[in-house]
């Protein structure tokens, strides 16, 4: 008995080791590519014979003369930090006041968000490339940041309401019976304890907007404000590069996302699971 | 729970914010692109966008589904990833989210496969591209190992979609095997003691036990992944632009294709339309479980 | 008092931003610095101020409309789409009194003259010659310039069997041009520069006897595999240049791309007759605040005087007539002279634009690996014309 214990065991370790060396292997080529002069990978950067790892790549690609990739990660910062900060604040607030408070058409409001969770940002494209126009805020960074802050509110909000609906109530019951007012319950006892829940809808929303493309393919158009995920396609048809080059832009923009997903590890599944499992 | 009663204030205060944008931002919008697909050139109400586009041959193509050539439409090319992506995934995931719990390491085994979900699909796009690129890829290596011919797979119509669609399997397998992880935690062991008491095999405790238990994920999991599928662009447009001769094209990027390269805004309003007609169909599990949650 | 000052202040006002406008390019790096001089010579002479900005035009066709309905402009000076310019004529100030077809060559103003009237002035271009060749490469293996359709087969028949060649014709992948512009090149070759110009007004059916001529030869070359599976065009340049292909067709700037430009040689097809000439066009929008600058700015760019010193920088030829010959640079010099026998004709994709450039682009894709599909290509072109 003992030993087929051991077999199997030893079956699934060598599996599941096998799988994730296979599973790495597309990324470990990317970083090969990435770190390896052009000319040596030509014909599959399995060869080794030639082995001379540099930068140059990096640098060819965060300098590049048509599209730096660099000002690029600085547009995408500059994008993705209010357009997270801005919703996560509205949407918890929404969402406290969905989970907690009864008011007419609360339930209409659960739903609609819901829905708004299946739109594709195809639906909503055109009209916004309508306002965006009207508002003199097409090629804009904040045009998009508001675009970002409006779609991000619906499943935020409907994140957080989940997690208000996990918290017990009694806390906030007793602060009420001290005598505590509405905003204050919310902003010294509630808030505090919710912070499992807004560090991991941070953590996506941040990821989410980083990785955005569509949405800026559609609202941003000068060379100088190109987002860093923009400029990857530019790389791939437009202007002279190589593989060398477009590995090194691919393993530039994914560092930050795989970063936050390292140091925020916890959150993030957290956050994928947390509003998927009630 | 009991829930308070709501003062104007607290309305205003918590929820009218975050309302209002959502209004202006996300439901006006909606509403708009609705109308616009059902708007002629003089303004009157028609249907002949949808005639236009649907006979097109954009969205299904009759005749080269007869004569079994690509491109079939982007409905069909959407229908095929979907039949092939999502199996696929839930099976892995789950195979995967079983296997690694008992495995030495398992959590960087499942951090590994996780990555493909936390980088940027623009940048899944472009590494697809690269491993089935004939000259530098991996799937070409292992094809030429076992004596198999390579080329470019995205370079041939009968080769691009399913280039993207298995290279899409491994970008978001990560997602269904990380979501079933969390939900054979929640199993309760004692569960799998009284099985073994009873002298089940492991195969059967798995097929009674796990899976049945497992069903509300499987929904959730099941739920996302057709919404991914759906509405799946970035990969398409970084890899092949829909191509070659549109074998790749998907219903996003069709939409695209006539709203900003076309500037035909009512065929491009009739695909987001199809589109969002498609997802809140798929959604219909969620909402009703949104809505079910406030019967306390 | 303050009356006299406020009207000094707003006198001086205009007269300092009347000195400033800016033009709005697609260059960027080494393509932008060969600008730069010519506009500084405008500077020079008019003492008006250029700054130049960059934008794509695709990135133009997506913002100008946005800009154009609020009355508001990027720039005064804009190089953009013919195809562009031809559907937003509203917008666009006329030149016809500042702008004579008679001091062009013949052709030049055609895309940009709308109803008669002249909106748009065209600037340098480059010419997409042919099929560039190493000249040592052609030594090396005792290959010569053929004279007729069978020697040209025979050519690539040959090439196919050298050592290292993976293919005879290097076929460049990207956006989609380079494929485009070798069709062309058979386009033009076998239909002549009139059957281009019929493709491009939509006088002539792509299904049709006229145009399939010239596609049933390219499609037979692709069928016999003497084209090489599209590659990212400035990596097949590489794999061109060190042998593994023989022939690359390919526009003028390639001079300006490779290590040794004395190396390169350059065939038509046998019986070619008119080529592609990509001309760069501007124009003025009517937002922009200062039109008359604009216009002595759009002038001297029309004009011998600034194209002159463009092509003074290598890689352009002029349109405008009194541009010397001896103004070229010894590579663009001959390439000059190859013109002066030809027709020249505007790019069909460029002309036609919009949704259809990019079906065109992503056909040619197909044909190129299925050329067994020539005829459902030609239809979807046909069916897809604006």
């Amino acid at each position: 008995m003992r030993k087929k214990r051991l077999a199997g065991n030893i079956l699934k370790n060598s599996l599941g080791w096998i799988i994730a060396l296979v599973w790495i292997l597309p990324i470990a080529g990317i970083f090969m590519t990435a770190i390896r002069p052009y000319s040596e990978v030509i014909n599959g950067w399995w060869q080794f014979e030639e082995f001379n790892p540099t930068f140059s790549n990096f640098t060819g690609a965060l300098f590049h003369e048509s599209s730096p990739l660099l000002q690029g990660m600085i547009n995408s910062l500059y994008i993705a930090f209010p357009a997270t900060i801005i919703p996560l604040i509205l949407a918890t607030m929404a969402g406290y006041g969905i989970a907690r408070y009864r008011f007419p058409f609360r339930k209409t409001f659960i739903i609609t968000v819901v829905m708004t969770l299946a739109l594709p940002q195809q639906m909503i494209a055109v009209p916004i490339f309508q306002i965006m126009s009207s508002l003199g805020l097409v090629d804009s960074f904040w045009g998009l940041i508001l675009v970002h802050t409006a779609w991000g509110i619906p499943w935020t909000t409907f994140f957080m309401r989940n997690y208000f609906k996990t918290l017990p109530v009694t806390m906030e019951e007793a602060a009420k019976i001290d005598g505590a007012s509405d905003s204050q319950i919310f902003f010294r006892v509630v808030l505090p304890n919710a912070f499992p829940a807004i560090a991991s809808a941070a953590a996506l929303q941040f990821t989410w907007v980083w990785s955005d493309f569509f949405l800026a393919l559609i609202l941003i158009y000068s060379p100088s404000k190109l987002l860093a995920t923009q400029r990857i396609p530019l790389m791939r048809g437009q202007y002279q590069v190589d593989w060398g080059l477009l590995s090194a832009a691919s393993i530039t923009v994914m560092i930050v996302p795989i970063m936050i997903y390292i140091l925020l590890q916890r959150y993030y599944v957290r956050g994928m699971v947390g509003w998927t499992i009630k | 729970m009991e829930l308070r009663k709501a003062h104007i204030r607290n309305f205003v205060v918590f929820v009218l914010p975050a309302l209002f944008l959502l209004a202006v931002f996300v439901l006006y919008p909606t509403f708009s692109t609705l109308f616009m697909s059902f708007v002629g050139p003089e303004g009157e109400l028609t249907l002949q966008n949808y005639q236009s586009v649907f006979a097109s041959g954009d969205i299904i193509n009759f005749k080269n589904i007869q004569q079994g050539q690509f491109p079939f439409g982007t409905l069909v090319h959407n229908a095929l990833w979907i039949a092939i992506h999502l199996p696929l995934t839930t099976f892995l995931g789950l195979f995967l989210a079983a296997l690694l719990r008992d495995v030495k390491g398992g959590a960087i085994i499942k951090s590994v496969i996780f990555l493909g979900m936390v980088m940027p699909l623009v940048v899944g796009g472009i590494m697809i591209r690269f491993m089935f690129d004939g000259n530098i890829g991996i799937v070409n290596l292992f094809l030429k190992t076992f004596g198999f011919p390579t080329q470019t797979w995205t370079a041939y119509p009968e080769t691009s979609l399913l280039a993207l669609i298995f290279g899409s399997v491994w970008l978001w397998t990560g997602f269904s095997m990380i979501i079933y992880s969390a939900g054979l935690e929640t199993i309760p062991k004692t569960y799998y003691e009284a099985a073994e008491i009873d002298g089940a095999s492991k195969l059967r405790i798995f097929f009674s036990i796990t899976i049945p238990m497992l069903k509300p994920i499987t929904v959730v999991v099941v739920t996302m992944t057709l919404l991914w599928e759906l509405k799946i662009f970035d990969i398409v447009y970084v890899a092949t632009m829909g191509g070659p001769g549109g074998s790749s094209n998907v219903l996003a990027l069709q939409m695209y294709l006539y709203g900003f390269r076309a500037w035909d805004f009512s065929k491009a309003a009739v695909v987001a339309v199809l589109i969002t007609g498609l997802t809140i169909f798929a959604a219909i599990p969620l909402i009703r479980s949104a809505g079910e949650e406030n019967v306390q | 008092m303050k009356k006299l000052l406020l009207v000094v202040f707003i006198f001086a006002a205009t007269i300092f931003m009347g000195q400033q406008i800016t033009v709005i390019g697609p260059w960027s790096g080494a393509e932008k610095d060969a600008f730069t001089p010519v506009l500084e010579k405008f500077e020079e002479q008019t003492g008006i101020k250029v700054q130049y900005q960059i934008y794509r035009a695709e990135d133009l066709a997506n913002l100008l409309p946005a800009q154009f309905s609020t009355k508001r402009t990027p720039g005064d000076v804009i190089f953009m789409w013919t195809s562009f310019m031809k559907s937003n004529p509203e917008h666009i100030v006329n030149l016809s009194d500042l702008i004579k077809p008679e001091n062009f060559r013949p052709g030049a103003l055609d895309n940009v003259t709308v109803d008669g009237e002249i909106i748009g002035i065209p600037y340098t271009g480059k010419v997409k010659p042919g099929f560039w060749y190493r000249k040592s490469f052609f030594e090396e293996h005792s290959l010569t310039e053929p004279e007729t359709w069978d020697e040209f087969v025979a050519l690539l028949e040959e090439i196919s069997g050298i050592e290292g060649i993976t293919a005879p014709i290097a076929s460049g992948n990207g956006v989609g041009w380079p494929l485009s512009d070798v069709t062309e090149h058979f386009i033009l070759t076998y239909g002549g520069a009139e059957l281009q110009k019929d493709l491009i007004a939509g006088n002539v059916n792509w299904t049709g006897e006229t145009a399939k001529k010239p596609m049933n030869k390219l499609a037979s070359l692709l069928s016999e595999g003497y084209f090489g599976e599209p590659v990212e065009w400035t990596t097949v340049l590489e794999q061109w240049w060190q042998g593994q292909y023989g022939l690359y067709f390919m526009g003028q700037w390639l001079t300006g791309m490779v290590d040794d430009p004395s190396d390169l040689g350059v065939l038509a097809l046998p019986g070619n007759e008119a080529v592609v000439f990509a001309l760069d066009y501007a124009f003025i929008p009517k937002y922009s605040k200062n039109v008359d600058a604009a216009k002595q700015l759009i002038e001297f760019l029309a004009g011998p005087e600034g194209q002159t010193a463009q092509v003074e920088q290598g890689g352009h030829i002029a349109s405008a007539n009194g541009v010397s010959l001896d103004a070229y640079p010894p590579v663009d010099k001959e390439i000059a002279e190859l013109l002066e026998g030809k027709a020249t004709v505007n790019d069909l994709d460029d002309s036609i634009g919009g949704m259809w450039q990019a079906t065109f682009w992503d056909q040619l894709k197909l044909l190129w690996v299925r050329p067994g599909r020539l005829d459902s290509v030609l239809e979807s072109l046909q069916s897809n014309m604006p």
